[in-house]
């Protein structure tokens, strides 16, 4: 290792420092404002950083991380989610009278966890970025501890965090144990003479728990329900965006290291893990009247979408994966960033009856949240329909059919309770409207117009994909 | 023919039936004696029983006393100053081999150890009295 | 130039937008001045294009812009471009340059009107929906222009919607038209999966080396295609939602009949003139349709007194000499019929609304009467739109394009003697009804006081239609006369020339024969309709001919017929299936869903132990899969 690999590290060791200097601002008792913005400038200077190292790129920082075009998407992906997570959260926790200081150092610790795993292309690596994920993720969840279901919310996690850590350490060790390396490469290097090996796929089968846990796939589900809506609402936004894309990204990547599509079993595991992802996803969300929960489900299922997406193995697959993560995190972010903008510091903007005939008494922020359900329910001119639509077109190249029908089958199950949710917000106005908070108004604008933009670039992408898709491409080139 | 292939291969699934064997054999060996146990001893319920056991002497009071919240903070503090500590080791070991370099690495992570401490200092963690 | 292509109908679009948004908070004159503004715009740009094409064409014969690039999947390009070559050209002229005098009548027409912007932004939406038909460089765009017509037609039949009956003849031009509709995607997706490609150059080209001439497939590509014009244009069968679609205001039946809609099939076949070049007998069935058609609505129309239904199945019958032009190869002329009919169509109408409008919404003819000194404006221009009709020699445009018509029907490679003799009939009978009309609304006395007289606003479109009326015809000679073939030079750029038989009569007979044949008809409707015809009262004691005359008065009993063989049956069987199996699938996947959703809800319980009885549970699943495969 010399100086020069560190170089493509750049944006990271950034991100890591984000967290180092923010402890610094809270120990020279530093406002709240001051954090948020020097936060939002380090997470600036980690883009600019990364625009910096473009052309080093793909380069390999042996034998943990591998910098290349996919990692810097992924990576690009989940800092412009951070910095509008940030944003929401700053009005948010203003509005309550937690010290929402310490917030930060865990919110870029988790991101950095996020970024790591992008990068990791070996066991050791891996673990440590989920790990930094999830550890600060506990902490994160339950950071309104006096509120209900806070701690509640936290203690699941950690406890179904542990186990399928646990998971993941046993399948890494049988698979070592075969392979004599955890390096992905050095494990696909061993590939022909162990991949039959009982132990090996029993090693892979294992670590699909783990991520099959971090992406609330069926059946590993069942926290996610009670995790988001127990979370303060942007760590909800966390979890369902940056916490996700990260877990996928390293999948992404071990699958194409070691061609794990190959193995008709565990095609076999993933499809039957999409179907019911799918299926159960949609199904639970069908009564549902917690928007916070509605979104978890919803969140099941979009996994499940994803993953058929995934199934393939092929480039048109990893495109449309990508295109779909975007689409996916722009949708939820606006979603979630309406929630926290009605929420009040008694109540959390979660049950729908809040919502009944918003559209009168609040339009811009009706007409955003319907915007990003329709993008949910994949209606035509939002970028959720395209993502949709590119998920099925790699599908159909390799002729998955069965997890297919079902994707096309659940969508139409689907539409019934995002539409639900819009005929709620169309409905006749019972309560009476929410005090305007104006305590902090440049926060508030801003917030305001970051929801703007972000429905606008559903709208853009749906419109216009030809952009991002052609990023997606040329990142992904570099390999 | 069949025992070569399947029995005695080690590759195919059927090479860990002995240690499905030995599963069962543990598991059933803890059953086994906790049923055992079960019928086979003899029992005695007296309130004597009950009682915490103190060594011999007489209980006094509810050992769930509060503990100052700031003892465990300290404790906590500590291991993990103490586990931090540690890395030291390996670094002492290796001193002459890793030269500037190392010397470097290690003065950033001291570095980084210095800004926790300062923090914590700074909130106040390891003030005793508020 | 070419980069302002988009324009010509994204202002339409732009006008639609802001009245259809901000419209109720716009003044009278603000919503006039956008609504007719934006036409007016759009035809002033046209008229610059079309200059500037015919100065100089460009070298690939179009004008083409791409506007959007939507995405591209394995072959499926989904663009939004626009092409534009002498065929669009000659449409798109008379679609704005129409449409924008037909606006301007309507600023005055509707000034009263409660809803001024919504009828302003769907005549917007109209005229850019038929631009987008006629623009369009592939055929899902073309599609998706003809939608948009026939939604807008929806719109503006039933524009007066408090009406019962307006919104009964709305849903009948949807329906019926929608027939039409039905036939044409399903062959534009048959044309999809032969050809493998909807850009129209494309299946032009390829079409020819795909298919050889007669094949099964093209035929009945064409034939679907046929039908999907034929629902547009009122054709046989498909022709009787164009009477009842009178319901609208009388601009917005000048729109449909003149400018718009109807002659959106028209466009289809010559569009599309390759495909059913390679079929001959869909030219076959595309001829006899439009020769019956024009000979059916002619006798319809003869014996109508609503004056607007008499001029709706005059467009029928004219629409079918367009058909009948195109079944035989004469691509040119039934383009050139287009043209000529659009002007003198959009002033019958127009005139007709002002004659209906003073005589406060009087609709009958006979009602009418004696008009011609209280309103000499109308009167003229009303006088020379039904010359074009009857196709007075020399003088009119209709003559010089029903004239090539008809000696096309006989001697164009597709003609037939009694094609031609269908057409002479039409031509007789198109003459009598002209006369007919002129003479019962303007001559004899009056019957009804008229209200005040049409302003200016409404008065000037008239006469410069009334204008291209008469000129029009000057650019296209009968080629044994003049030597002036502007018109068709121009188009057979694009479309084929026609090819003539051997061994036929000169030219010169055949009109002479349609000469004499329509002077005959404006004589026989003078004898008859001026002043008190005792052959007409005869006629009218004759139960015989009476019977006749209702039976052409309800349009032959076609709707009587489609109630009896379609309606009806429909009606029982819904009577039957009122709880609609069919339904019971959805309502069986709704009921499954609830159910499953109280089953899986279950498992939501909460509780730690048992959320981590899930990821054991998983664990098993994967390892029990493991050992099974």
């Amino acid at each position: 290792m010399n100086e020069l690999q560190l170089i493509p590290l750049l944006p990271f060791i950034i991100l890591a420092m984000a967290s180092v200097v923010t402890i610094l601002l809270i120990a020279f008792r530093l406002s709240h404002t001051v954090i948020q913005v020097t936060g939002f400038l380090m997470m600036c200077l980690v883009v600019f950083a990364t625009w910096y190292v473009r052309d080093t790129l793909p380069e390999e920082v042996p034998p943990l991380f591998i910098v290349d075009g996919q990692a810097a998407l992924f990576t690009g992906v989940i800092i412009f989610c951070v910095l509008v997570i940030g944003l929401f959260s700053y009005i948010y926790f203003e509005e309550r009278e937690e010290n929402p200081k310490e917030y930060y150092i865990l919110l870029f610790l988790a991101t950095l966890g996020a970024a790591i795993l992008t990068i990791s292309q070996h066991f050791i690596s891996l673990f440590i970025g989920l790990e930094l994920l999830s550890v600060s993720l506990y902490a994160l969840i339950a950071y309104l501890r006096n509120r209900n279901n806070a701690v509640e919310a936290g203690m699941k996690y950690l406890v179904l965090a542990a186990l399928s850590s646990a998971f993941l350490l046993f399948g890494m060790a049988l698979i070592y144990m075969e392979a004599g390396s955890m390096k992905f490469s050095g494990i696909a290097e061993k590939l022909p003479q162990v991949s039959s090996s009982p132990l090996f796929l029993m090693g892979l089968g294992t670590i699909v728990v783990a991520i099959g846990f971090k992406l609330a796939l069926v059946p590993f589900h069942l926290w996610a329900a009670d995790v988001y809506q127990g979370s303060p609402t942007p760590v909800t936004a966390f979890i369902a965006t940056i916490s996700k894309i990260g877990t996928f990204a390293v999948l992404l990547r071990f699958a194409q290291t070691i061609h794990l599509q190959q193995y008709p079993l565990i095609i076999a595991i993933f499809s039957v893990i999409a179907i019911s992802s799918m299926i159960v996803g949609n199904i639970l969300a069908l009564r549902q009247q917690n928007l916070k929960r509605l979104l978890a489900y919803s969140s099941i299922a979009h996994f499940g979408y994803l993953l058929v997406a995934f199934l393939p193995g092929n480039e048109a697959g990893t495109e449309a994966a990508a295109f779909y993560l975007i689409a996916y995190s722009i949708t939820l972010l606006s979603a979630f960033g309406v929630i926290t903008l009605l929420s009040s510091r008694e109540h959390e903007a979660e049950t729908l009856d809040i919502y009944t005939g918003l559209i009168w008494r609040r339009p811009v922020v009706a007409t955003i949240l319907a915007i990003s359900l329709f993008s949910l329910a994949g209606i035509p001119l939002t970028a959720g329909f395209l993502a949709k639509f590119f998920v099925l077109s790699a599908g159909v190249q390799q002729a998955v059919w069965l997890p297919l029908a079902v994707l096309i089958l659940t969508s139409v199950i689907g539409l019934y309770y995002y539409l639900r949710v819009i005929n709620t917000l169309f409905g006749t106005s019972g309560t009476a409207d929410v005090m305007q908070k104006t305590v902090h108004p440049f926060f508030h604008v801003s917030t305001y117009i970051t929801l703007v933009v972000l429905a606008g670039m559903l709208f853009w992408i749906g419109v216009f994909p030809g952009l991002v898709l052609q990023g997606i491409r040329l990142f992904l080139l570099l390999h | 023919m069949f025992t070569d292939t399947v029995l005695l291969s080690a590759t195919t699934p059927f090479s860990y039936f002995p240690i499905v064997l030995q599963l069962c054999a543990a598991l059933g060996f803890v059953g086994l004696t906790m049923f055992a146990t079960h019928f086979l001893g003899p029992k005695r319920k007296t309130s004597d029983k009950l009682v915490t056991f103190e060594s011999g002497i007489e209980q006094k009071g509810n050992a769930r006393q509060p503990v100052a919240i700031k003892y465990f903070l300290t404790a906590i503090l500590f291991v993990l100053f103490d586990v931090e500590v540690i890395f030291f080791y390996p670094y002492a070991v290796n001193f002459r081999e890793l030269g500037w370099d190392g010397f470097l690495a290690m003065l950033l992570f001291v570095a980084f150890f210095l800004g926790g401490f300062f923090y914590i200092l700074k909130k106040g963690a390891l003030k005793w009295e508020d | 130039m070419q980069q302002y292509l988009y324009l010509i109908p994204a202002l339409p679009l732009a006008g639609f937008l802001v009245l259809s948004l901000a419209g109720r908070y716009l003044s009278r004159n603000f919503i006039a001045g956008i609504g007719a503004g934006s036409i007016c715009i759009s035809a002033l740009i046209t008229i610059l294009l079309s200059a500037r094409f015919l100065q100089s064409p460009p070298e690939t014969g179009a004008y083409t812009q791409v506007l959007w690039h939507w995405f591209s999947v394995e072959g499926l390009v989904s663009n939004i471009s626009l092409r534009v070559d002498s065929l669009s050209l000659v449409f798109i002229c008379i679609i704005t340059f129409i449409g924008a005098l037909i606006h301007i009548y309507s600023i005055a027409f509707m000034r009263e009107d409660r809803d001024y912007a919504r009828f302003f932004a769907s005549m917007n939406l109209f005229v850019c929906a038929m631009l987008m038909l006629v623009m369009a460089d592939n055929l899902v765009l073309l599609y998706l222009g003809w939608e948009g017509v026939g939604l807008c037609s929806y719109l503006l039949i039933g524009f007066w919607y408090e009406t019962p009956g307006n919104y009964r003849a709305a849903n009948k031009a949807f329906v019926i038209t929608r027939i039409g509709d039905t036939a044409m995607i399903i062959g534009l997706f048959l044309l999809f999966k032969e050809l493998g490609t909807l850009y129209i150059p494309d299946v032009l080209a390829r079409a020819t080396q795909h298919f050889s001439s007669g094949a099964d497939g093209v035929t009945l590509i064409a034939i679907l295609l046929l039908c999907g014009g034929m629902g547009k244009s009122a054709q046989l069968p498909l022709q009787t939602w164009l009477p009842d679609a009178m319901a609208g205001p009388s601009p917005v039946s000048a729109l449909i009949h003149a400018a718009t809609m109807v002659t959106a099939g028209v466009y289809l076949i010559a569009r599309m003139h390759t495909i059913f070049e390679l079929s001959p007998v869909a030219m076959q069935i595309t001829a006899i349709v439009g020769a019956v058609t024009l000979f059916v609505a002619g006798c319809s129309a003869m014996v109508q007194t609503d004056i607007k239904r008499i001029l709706a199945y005059s467009t029928i019958s004219q629409i079918g000499y367009m058909f009948l032009a195109l079944g035989v190869g004469a691509w040119s002329a039934g383009i050139f019929h287009f043209f000529t009919h659009a002007f003198f169509k959009a002033l019958l109408f127009l005139a007709a609304g002002a004659v209906i409008e003073t005589l406060h919404h009087e609709h009958n003819i006979f009602k009418m009467g004696g008009l011609r000194k209280t309103m000499p404006v109308i009167f003229w221009t009303f006088t020379i739109g039904a010359a074009a009709l009857a196709a007075l020699p020399l003088v009119t445009a209709g003559f010089f394009s029903k004239d090539q018509i008809l000696w096309y029907a006989w001697s164009a490679g597709g003609g037939h003697p009694v094609l031609w003799a269908l057409a002479l009939a039409g031509a007789f009978i198109t003459a009598l009804y002209s006369t007919r009309l002129i003479l019962v609304v303007f001559w004899g006395e009056m019957k009804t006081t008229p209200g005040h007289l049409p302003s200016r606003v409404m008065t000037v479109p008239l006469v410069i239609l009334a204008f291209f009326s008469v000129a029009a015809g000057w650019i296209e000679w009968p080629h044994n006369i003049l030597h002036v073939d502007l018109f068709s030079e121009e188009v057979q750029h694009v479309l084929p020339a026609t090819v003539l038989k051997e061994g036929l009569p000169a030219e010169i007979v055949f009109q002479l024969i349609a000469v004499v044949v329509s002077l005959i008809g404006i004589y026989s409707g003078y004898s008859l309709y001026y002043g008190q015809s005792p052959l007409l009262q005869q006629w009218k004691q004759s139960p015989t001919v009476m019977s006749v005359r209702d039976f052409f008065f309800s349009g032959w009993r076609f709707d009587q017929l489609y109630d009896a063989l379609i309606v009806r049956p429909f009606l029982f069987i819904t009577r039957i299936n009122k709880s609609d199996i069919s339904d019971k699938l959805y309502t069986a996947i709704a009921n499954v869903s609830m159910l499953l959703n109280r089953q899986f809800s279950v498992t939501q319980n909460g509780s730690l132990r048992w959320y981590v009885t899930g990821v054991l549970i998983g664990i098993l699943f994967i390892i029990t899969l493991q050992l099974l495969l």
